[in-house]
């Protein structure tokens, strides 16, 4: 016996395992290369239990490949291979009677996350399949609700031994102070411009690279009246993305973890405890989610480079307030949206490089060492001197970022940023 | 003696069958194969590689694109083989040769070697480690050593290398980004490097996982560091804490206030990782570690009194409790004690 979305779901495979690609690039091991060919076969006989089990050893096995080297270094033809490894896993699932939709969809983001494009993108095609009923129920997964409680239960018990906490409400109580809102000399401050145009942006901003916020650009994106907690949560709540855990990423203690969007809302934006914070950052969420690309565009000013559209990176920054990006810079132009809350950002131009003391590591070395909310100025001494410009970025607003130029980020509220990297 | 196999076994190269895991201890079988001649057994993912007291070398498991295949090269005068999904490394006598795993065939034709070296006659040092250096398992399959150290034993991670020479220091070098050099960052180091963290302490056994390093001390010291992703070095890992957190909600209604507070997030800081300095890891009751032995992501211990205890990685019940559970913690195999 099959769930009810099995059908839809072989209807996205090709009609016969003749037709089924499963050419594996040269680096894939030959056992590897056996087992998908079998799953293959599996499917087609309609033996989907084994079908589930080879992908999950071809999972297993391809994740390997994945975690041993850095990132750069993994070949294509292994995160296809993992790709196949999600699917045949997926296609297991899906045989089963009752369909555990959560499981199949992280499978899936697995797949999104890690793997490669298979088959003309079949993943985000099961995935669509998958969501619509979804979005209907699926605001918080029951696990997740248990948790809450379970969490809820313990705070009520902390607070009777600490009434400080208690709040009257039964509200969740911020337990981290909001950074206070920093306040800006008119010398430094970055200036702001409404709705240039093109060739003013070019001729006063781009070619001179110097650093402006655009008001008004982005007033017409969906995202600006959508987007809110529970609208993300209904959206992607279920998607599991990659986050951040700690205050800044040249902490030791900095790590990443997969969650889903349900569990990071719960976690860290809604329950914020000061010992430990998240960030999802740096994230190509809307190539993972097409629902919220919808809510996004690309500025206009981007056509101004000389890459296509479909090379520009948009990343995604969602975090409570008080998440710090540490003094860096990128290889490339960057329009910072914000979409909620406020952020407070210094930037530095590139020819201020050597009072800023770059990390000598060969991964942090676009990274400064000083810490900007507590500069050392006894190891950094320079650093005092450096020439910068700061600005609280608020909703509505793009900050443009010239390529290379040293930023640092800080979140005054929950906040919801875009960035745009385009050359 | 009596040999037996546990963990992935797919392809049918512990036993004939497809069961990927077998979470218990059986005994090896293979066709022509009788333990009392068997001298080594080396696994790979998909295939074992078994040599014989008369040289020679039987493959058992996906061989040439098929499963289930039992291979035999006779009287190769094989003394120790070095497999691996790609190339396969055979020491014999007076030579060490590199196969190409995708060119073998099921007939046991001995194929053209890709690489291949001539020893002194000699040559008695344990492979990896042959004349003059080392081999490896990716090109150029061999490397060389200063002349200035005294090799005594070698083991080969992923993308590490670890060198244990004949006064019981321990070198590290290669990829070093999960911690598994031990020399306290996640730098790689190109050339052999001490490990100084374990200065004084003369060891006597190394070992290598993927992504992580096991060393035992002549006084039967355990010592691990590296990868934690699953618990390998037998130290909490976050890995075991998320996936024990289902069984966890299920007590929720319970006060948690004098029990380990299970699926609570907040501790996040008590989990290890990566190790990137040597930890010293107790077994039970302060037994003494006699072998070590790795998987990629798992590790097992042999004590003086012969006992069995395993740790880390189990879905594929490579740890041979009789189920397919991770463990941070040793645990003996209690399959192996006397009835």
């Amino acid at each position: 016996m099959q769930s009810s979305v099995w059908p839809q779901i072989r209807s996205l495979l090709p009609p016969s395992l003749e037709e089924f690609p499963h050419q594996l690039g040269p680096e894939v091991d030959g056992a590897i290369v056996v087992c998908v060919k079998e799953a293959a076969v599996c499917v087609y006989t309609c033996d989907l239990g084994r079908c589930g089990h080879l992908g999950e050893m071809i999972m297993d096995y391809s994740w390997e490949k994945l975690n041993g080297r850095n990132w750069r270094d993994v070949s294509r033809d292994w995160r296809i291979a993992y790709s196949y490894g999600c699917l045949f896993k997926v296609v297991g699932d899906c045989g089963e009677l009752v369909l555990d939709k959560d499981k199949v969809l992280r499978v899936c983001d697995m797949s999104l996350l890690l793997g490669a494009e298979i088959m003309d993108n079949v993943i985000s095609k099961i995935i669509q399949i998958l969501g619509d009923p979804l979005t209907k129920d699926s605001v918080r997964t029951p696990k997740s609700t248990t948790v809450l409680t379970h969490r809820r239960q313990k705070r009520l018990r902390d607070t009777q031994e600490n009434p400080v906490d208690v709040e009257p409400n039964g509200q969740i109580p911020e337990k981290i102070p909001r950074p206070l809102t920093p306040v800006l000399c008119a010398d430094t401050t970055i200036p702001t411009v409404r709705c240039p145009s093109l060739e003013h942006f070019r001729h006063n901003y781009l070619i001179p690279q110097k650093a402006v916020i655009l008001d008004g650009v982005i007033d017409h994106w969906p995202c600006m009246k959508k987007w809110s907690i529970e609208y993300i949560q209904k959206v992607a709540g279920c998607r599991t993305v990659p986050v951040e855990l700690g205050s800044r990423y040249t902490d030791a203690e900095w790590s990443q973890s997969l969650m889903t969007v349900n569990e990071f809302i719960d976690n860290y934006i809604l329950d914020q405890e000061p010992a430990r914070r998240g960030y999802l950052a740096q994230h190509q969420l809307f190539e993972q989610i097409r629902e919220l690309k919808e809510d996004i565009s690309i500025p206009d000013y981007c056509c101004l480079g000389e890459g296509d559209e479909d090379e520009i990176t948009i990343n995604a920054w969602f975090g409570p307030a008080g998440t710090v990006s540490p003094l860096h810079q990128d290889p490339q132009q960057n329009f910072l949206a914000q979409i909620v809350g406020r952020k407070y950002l210094r930037l530095y131009p590139v020819s201020e490089t050597e009072r800023l003391y770059p990390f000598d590591s060969s991964l942090l070395h676009n990274t400064s060492q000083v810490d900007i909310d507590n500069p050392d100025t006894d190891q950094f001494p320079a650093f005092a001197q450096a020439a910068y410009q700061e600005c609280i970025l608020c909703p509505g607003q793009i900050l443009f970022i010239p390529v290379k130029w040293w930023h640092y980020v800080k979140a005054l509220d929950i906040s919801f940023s875009v960035s745009f990297w385009w050359s | 003696m009596l040999w037996f196999g546990f963990g992935f076994g797919g392809f049918g190269s512990l036993r004939s069958g497809t069961e990927a895991a077998l979470s218990a201890p059986q005994p090896v079988q293979h066709h022509g194969l009788d333990g009392e001649t068997l001298t080594k057994a080396v696994p790979s993912w998909s295939y074992t590689a078994y040599v014989t007291d008369d040289g020679s070398l039987l493959l058992s498991g996906c061989i040439a694109g098929c499963p289930q295949q039992c291979v035999w090269f006779h009287h190769l005068d094989c003394q120790d083989v070095l497999p691996s999904e790609k190339y396969l490394l055979v020491l014999m006598k007076g030579r060490a040769e590199c196969w190409d795993v995708a060119h073998l065939d099921c007939a046991g034709t001995v194929p053209e070697p890709l690489w291949k070296m001539e020893l002194s006659d000699g040559h008695n040092a344990a492979f990896p480690l042959v004349d003059k250096g080392h081999v490896l398992l990716q090109p150029p399959f061999f490397r060389e050593l200063g002349p200035s150290l005294q090799t005594q034993k070698m083991a080969l991670g992923n993308e590490h290398v670890v060198l244990l020479t004949c006064d019981g220091k321990v070198l590290t070098w290669g990829a070093g980004r999960h911690g598994q050099l031990g020399h306290g960052d996640v730098e790689d180091v190109s050339a052999p490097r001490l490990v100084e963290a374990l200065h004084g302490v003369t060891m006597s056994e190394v070992a290598a996982g993927g992504w992580h390093t096991v060393a035992v001390s002549e006084s039967g010291d355990l010592y691990c560091w590296g990868w934690n992703e699953s618990g390998q070095l037998g130290l909490p890992s976050k890995t075991l804490q998320v996936e024990h957190r289902p069984d966890c909600t299920i007590f929720s209604g319970f006060s948690s206030e004098d029990g380990p507070t299970g699926c609570d997030m907040d501790e996040d800081s008590e989990f290890i990782g990566i190790q990137a300095f040597p930890a010293l890891i107790d077994l039970p009751q302060e037994i003494e570690a006699a072998k070590v032995s790795c998987g990629s992501r798992h590790t097992a211990a042999a004590t003086r009194s012969g006992e069995l205890f395993t740790w880390g990685w189990g879905k594929y019940g490579q740890l041979g409790h009789g189920d397919t559970k991770n463990l941070d913690q040793p645990k003996r195999v209690e399959f192996f004690l006397p009835e």
